[in-house]
């Protein structure tokens, strides 16, 4: 058991005695981790911020549902990154503004500059990333960044931990191609 | 290649407005302050849906045998049953059984008489929730 499904038997303890205590404290220990998760995904920071609190809206509105056996790390990330693929895709479909532009946004406007202190080799990294598929770019997030375990992994985006460890390794190639090529 | 990704990483490029995770979860925990949601508690029917999947399956294959005896076996069949000679029987096979397994078999009829009756409404409600149609229910009953 990791320690993050340790830290929550806790707030499992709490839900059931005063529900907006425990939730409370999982406001408190998941929300900048989520928020980066959203981040990496979605980029742009009102996009990430839009997600945030949808995700954990969404969460108490099913907290009644939640089970102990559940564990509520994999369980608040799961959602999170529903909420995010969300708001890509009606980025994509209502504004035409597809992550690949937004890379190019970053580079070159003012306002994108605002939100992205990167130095060059930062920026190319960042870039690449983006370039990739997005289960595949998901996978090397939730891997790279948030060091989740494929067990984890594999509870959050329903897939075999053998396809999760495949994903990971294309997507590390590719990104390196990318780097090389830059 | 991984250590240079790690270098590359060192600092965390995206930025966020000043006290963002401070305001923004005041924000999350006085919007859902105030109101509890329902916790939605198991109902009696998904409890017991696999004693009555269990139960109905015995009721199923009791009616078909039923209906294959009643279809299959001649009438004249089960009549004549009743005719053979009560001493017939007991002269050829009966005797040889233990008096001891008669007692246990007895044992078990007794504890099963004693199991209390379903109600006919019930057995009707029940295959109502399974969505069977009710004159099909009728029909069997």
């Amino acid at each position: 058991m990791s320690n993050d499904h340790k830290a929550d038997n806790d707030i499992h303890e709490l839900l059931k005695s005063d529900a907006n205590k425990g939730f409370s404290l999982i406001v408190g220990r998941y929300s900048t981790r989520l928020y980066w998760h959203i981040r990496r995904l979605v980029i742009l920071h009102e996009d990430a911020d839009d997600a945030l609190q949808n995700t954990f809206m969404n969460a108490w509105r099913n907290i009644g549902n939640f089970r102990k056996e559940s564990s509520i790390y994999t369980w608040l990330y799961t959602i999170a990154t529903n909420e995010a693929l969300i708001i890509i895709n009606k980025r994509s479909k209502y504004s035409g503004t597809s992550l690949d532009d937004l890379a190019g946004y970053f580079a070159n406007s003012k306002e994108g500059s605002m939100w992205f202190d990167g130095d060059e080799a930062q920026e190319i990294f960042q870039n690449a990333i983006l370039q990739l598929p997005e289960k595949q770019r998901i996978v090397f997030n939730l891997k790279y960044f948030d060091e989740m375990t494929y067990e984890d992994m594999s509870k959050v985006l329903k897939t075999s931990v053998g396809a999760l460890k495949a994903s990971y390794h294309y997507a590390v190639k590719k990104i390196e191609n990318i780097i090389m090529n830059s | 290649m991984m250590k240079k990704f790690d270098k590359i990483q060192e600092k965390n490029p995206f930025k966020v407005p000043e006290n963002y995770f401070d305001e923004v979860s005041r924000k999350i925990i006085s919007a859902t302050s105030g109101y509890i949601p329902e916790i939605k508690k198991e109902s009696v029917y998904r409890r017991l849906k696999s004693y009555l999947a269990v139960a109905a399956s015995i009721a199923g294959f009791v009616l078909i045998s039923y209906i294959t005896v009643k279809l299959f076996v001649p009438d004249k069949k089960i009549n004549n049953l009743s005719d053979i000679d009560l001493i017939e029987v007991s002269d050829s096979w009966i005797n040889d059984i233990d008096i001891l397994t008669l007692e246990e078999n007895a044992a078990s009829l007794i504890l099963f008489e004693q199991m209390p009756e379903v109600d006919k409404t019930d057995i009707i409600e029940y295959l109502l929730l399974e969505n069977i149609d009710i004159n099909d229910i009728y029909e069997q009953l």
